[in-house]
């Protein structure tokens, strides 16, 4: 199956500025039950959600989606998607049945080659968390890298 | 809590990577990337019959390290990379050391490397955190 082509590395840095509907998440018991779970750890005390909850809540909850995130970068396929980092602040913890309100943008978006050839498209997403008292109480940062193939 | 730079922070063990937790994880995820549920896909990085685990659950187990040594509460700031892929059924470890301390609004943070280890392909995932220590 052929490649598809290397957008244009202009299409790319307009991606900076682009920002998410945004919109609100709640973790329910559940779920965070089950995400506990998977990490192998036991429920957190008082209900608080654990922080590996940190990627799929404030994408979910900025009313996106992996595969918009994929789609806005041009991937080639969702192989080809490298994490570079997850940067995740929290100034306090998230709990369970808490509406919080999401924001979210790209921040940084550019070409990359590097002298072994390899050539990507670096994207960072910016993910704001606030408390129903509009408190900032985290933050995420998501790098990554969207490698390209040259025919 | 006494804590000084150069510390070991207690290991934290997982002794199988189970595909029934991903295949769970990628539901919660919403991730449909078939690298984390079906073996044939990752076929082409030469991983045979393995999924390759999710990036948040790999990272979970550093996550887990730290609230047993410092508190469920503890965790301020994490910052992971992925250099290699951790594999269903791997056995993994999760490590950190100490490496500054601080005071910030009269609270002790202790700066921390952290990694993934596995005995056959050494450090898979590393990183940083800043921690809050109990008093």
């Amino acid at each position: 199956m052929p490649n598809k082509p290397i957008p244009p590395r202009a299409e790319i840095q307009a991606l900076v500025g682009h920002e998410f509907p945004g919109g609100k998440y709640t973790v329910q018991h559940w779920e965070n039950f089950l995400l506990t779970e998977c990490t192998g750890a036991d429920p957190l005390p008082d209900g608080q959600v654990h922080p590996a909850a940190m990627f799929h809540v404030p994408i979910l909850g900025a009313n996106t989606t992996i595969g918009e995130m994929f789609a806005l970068g041009q991937a080639e396929s969702d192989a080809s998607i490298g994490i570079e980092s997850y940067d995740w602040e929290l100034f306090s913890p998230l709990f369970e049945e808490v509406a919080y309100d999401v924001t979210a943008s790209i921040t940084e978006a550019d070409r990359c080659e590097e002298e072994s050839g390899r050539v990507y498209d670096r994207i960072q997403f910016v993910f704001n968390l606030a408390d129903p008292d509009g408190k900032l109480v985290a933050r995420s940062t998501v790098t990554w890298h969207y490698n390209r193939s040259r025919n | 809590m006494k804590v000084s730079i150069g510390d070991d922070i207690p290991e934290w063990d997982m002794p199988s990577v189970t595909r029934e937790r991903m295949r769970t994880m990628a539901a919660i995820l919403r991730d449909p990337n078939p690298v984390h549920w079906d073996p044939t896909s990752t076929e082409r990085w030469g991983f045979k019959d393995k999924t390759i685990n999710q990036g948040p659950l790999g990272l979970s187990y550093m996550v887990n390290m730290l609230h047993d040594w410092a508190g469920p509460t503890s965790i301020k700031r994490f910052i992971m990379t992925f250099p290699k892929a951790v594999l269903s059924e791997d056995h993994v470890i999760a490590r950190g050391k100490v490496t500054g301390l601080r005071e910030e609004d009269g609270t002790m943070i202790a700066e921390c490397d952290i990694w993934l280890h596995n005995d056959e392909r050494g450090t898979l995932l590393k990183g940083s955190a800043e921690v809050r220590l109990p008093a």
